[in-house]
């Protein structure tokens, strides 16, 4: 990896999209996510509401007036799983952005000064890694209370063990080489070497984890609303709507199906983008995700 | 080997002190603190009063948390808000559940996954290597709780061939109702690990295929069979070996999601009623146990490769 220059930067950029686009099933995924956040973000203006009640169809069946059914309040299923999206997709989006505002510089500091520093950010990230992701995410809710920046928060919370890890790799592979000393012998301050020379040169894993991690954000959100801990109803959401379509299999076995297809193909698009980002960055396919018990 | 162990062991007890340190000041941390989840929200000012007095929360927190931590060394956890029983009872009711579960869920990982991985591995880059890493992707990504309601509506609402709600029943008490009730939520996890097995395993079997001492192998005129089974399956295992662990560890703890699709009783669920009715001491325990379970079963996996793998000494 070599010190970009912003043009050069954009160039290569542009290089990158074409490349990942390149690979038939990146392509298609890109394209689900585009429609879906298209499509969550007009919902309004193509005259669907999540909350609207029609106490006379209730948990019934496809139809044409409700293309996916409804749910336990007449509400329309095919709405609410489109509404459910920019829940989805904005509370992920939220939590990747935490994770990596406090991971990275995490990440950052420890590699940069290594000693006490390193050894004390790092047993804190071992003890996130130690317990289950979605018991860190539990435990936190049980302490925030139950709301959307709840979600966010204990989501993104999980996710920074994974940036600081990444960022501190970073740092221990580019200190040592010539630029960042170049840049150190004209006098920078350790911030001006790890904000502004390291960090420009490590976007590419970064970047590469906030897809993967987007992932697995949408699925613990999802998980907690299931486990009715995440954003409370009204509001629309993927795990919520799962949750009670679940107490309704018998009556109306169609509920749960298409929350879980969105959900799925949502989460299978992000993986698949990630691999596909982590193929044309660093060359090598790190498709294996960190184990974890389940994919919460 | 004796040595190593009691290091590790060792190393637990700062984790542990540092966790539950952290755990009891974040519950502390709740709107209202303790007090407002002991009384509810329409207490009086008496009642309020009354109950900081007897549970002796208006003591610094870091007095609490030190007569907590002491007590927790005796074995008492304290008591449920919710029920008034011990804490470390309910999770012993719950532990024998979550540790079946866990095990005949790592048991299908492995059934579905090994076979998996050696049929990839063996035809690397055939059309069927392609379709098995197209299967473990699939296996990675759909989440387990949607899974979980597929199989119900499959196998209980339409076949009804097994019950949508699973309980517990041990193995050595009726070992065809176990199965009945635990393959539903055990295969669920099976499928999802079977494919973190497969990717992982065939990954490694693909590294040892390429050693020197396979060419060596095959050169003296062994059998294909001998060489995979001799060599390079036992040789790939090692890592394998890791990732077992940590899935079976994980699942102690990280269930919770499958546990609640088929309402089994096991402990994720009892957190989840735990958090529900913010009966923090419970919430506590079980996080504490949980972790200090995981961080053990690691050791085990440590301990194992020993015995697996002889070039390892710990001394």
């Amino acid at each position: 990896m070599t010190p970009v220059l912003p043009s050069a930067a954009l160039a290569s950029a542009a290089r990158v999209v074409r490349r990942v686009l390149a690979q038939p099933a990146a392509a298609v995924s890109v394209a689900f996510l585009l429609a879906i956040t298209v499509l969550a973000f007009t919902a309004g203006l193509l005259g669907l509401d999540p909350l609207e009640q029609d106490m006379l169809a209730m948990l019934e069946g496809p139809s044409a007036a409700y293309p996916f059914g409804t749910d336990e309040l007449g509400r329309d299923i095919l709405a609410r799983v489109i509404f459910g999206a920019r829940t989805s997709l904005t509370t992920a989006a939220g939590a990747v952005l935490l994770a990596a505002a406090i991971g990275v510089p995490m990440g950052l500091v420890a590699g940069f000064f290594g000693g006490w520093r390193d050894v004390a950010l790092m047993r804190v990230v071992d003890l996130m890694l130690a317990l289950p992701g979605i018991m860190l995410a539990l435990a936190l809710i049980a302490v925030l209370g139950r709301s959307q920046s709840a979600a966010l928060v204990a989501v993104g919370l999980t996710g920074v063990p994974t940036f600081a890890r990444v960022a501190r790799a970073q740092v221990l592979s580019l200190r040592k080489r010539d630029f960042v000393t170049a840049v150190e012998a004209f006098g920078a301050t350790s911030s001006y070497s790890m904000f502004r020379t390291i960090l420009p040169n490590s976007w590419s894993p970064i970047l590469t984890q906030m897809v993967v991690l987007s992932s697995v954000a949408i699925l613990l959100e999802a998980a907690l609303a299931f486990l009715g801990v995440g954003i409370p109803p009204p509001t629309p959401s993927w795990g919520e709507m799962l949750r009670t379509g679940k107490e309704y299999l018998y009556d109306a076995p169609t509920y749960a199906v298409l929350p879980g297809v969105a959900l799925t193909l949502t989460i299978l698009s992000f993986d698949t983008i990630g691999r596909a980002l982590s193929s044309v960055l660093e060359g090598r396919d790190t498709a294996v995700p960190q184990p974890r018990a389940e994919r919460a | 080997m004796i040595g190593f162990v009691t290091w590790r062991l060792a190393q637990l007890v700062p984790v542990l002190l540092v966790a539950s340190a952290l755990i009891f000041f974040m519950m502390y941390a709740v709107p209202g603190g303790p007090v407002a989840a002991l009384v509810g929200e329409n207490a009086t000012q008496e009642q309020i009063a009354a109950v900081t007095e007897q549970f002796g929360l208006n003591r610094p927190v870091a007095v609490q948390y030190v007569d907590w931590l002491l007590r927790a060394l005796t074995g008492d956890l304290g008591q449920s808000l919710h029920s008034r029983e011990p804490v470390l009872k309910l999770i012993g009711e719950r532990l024998p559940a979550t540790l079946q579960l866990a095990a005949v869920a790592t048991l299908i990982g492995l059934l579905v996954g090994v076979p998996l991985a050696l049929a990839s591995a063996l035809s690397q880059g055939s059309w069927l290597d392609r379709a098995l890493s197209g299967w473990s992707a699939l296996a990675l990504g759909v989440p387990t709780f949607w899974v979980g309601i597929l199989l119900i509506l499959l196998f209980a609402v339409e076949l009804k061939l097994l019950p949508a709600a699973s309980a517990y029943v041990p193995v050595w008490q009726d070992p065809w109702q176990m199965i009945r009730n635990a393959i539903l939520p055990a295969g669920t996890l099976g499928l999802y690990v079977s494919g973190i097995f497969a990717r992982f395993l065939r990954g490694s079997l693909i590294t040892e295929f390429n050693a020197d001492y396979v060419r060596t192998a095959r050169s003296k005129g062994l059998k294909e069979g001998t060489v995979v089974a001799r060599h390079v399956l036992r040789n790939a295992m090692l890592p394998f070996v890791t990732i077992v662990g940590i899935m079976l560890a994980g699942f102690i703890g990280g269930a919770v999601v499958t546990e609640a699709v088929f309402t089994y009783p096991g402990l994720g669920r009892l957190v989840i009623q735990a958090i529900g009715s913010r009966d923090y001491p419970l919430v506590q325990g079980c996080i504490l146990v949980i972790l200090a379970i995981y961080i053990l079963i690691n050791l085990l996996v440590d301990v194992l490769y020993v015995y697996i793998d002889p070039r390892i000494d710990y001394g």
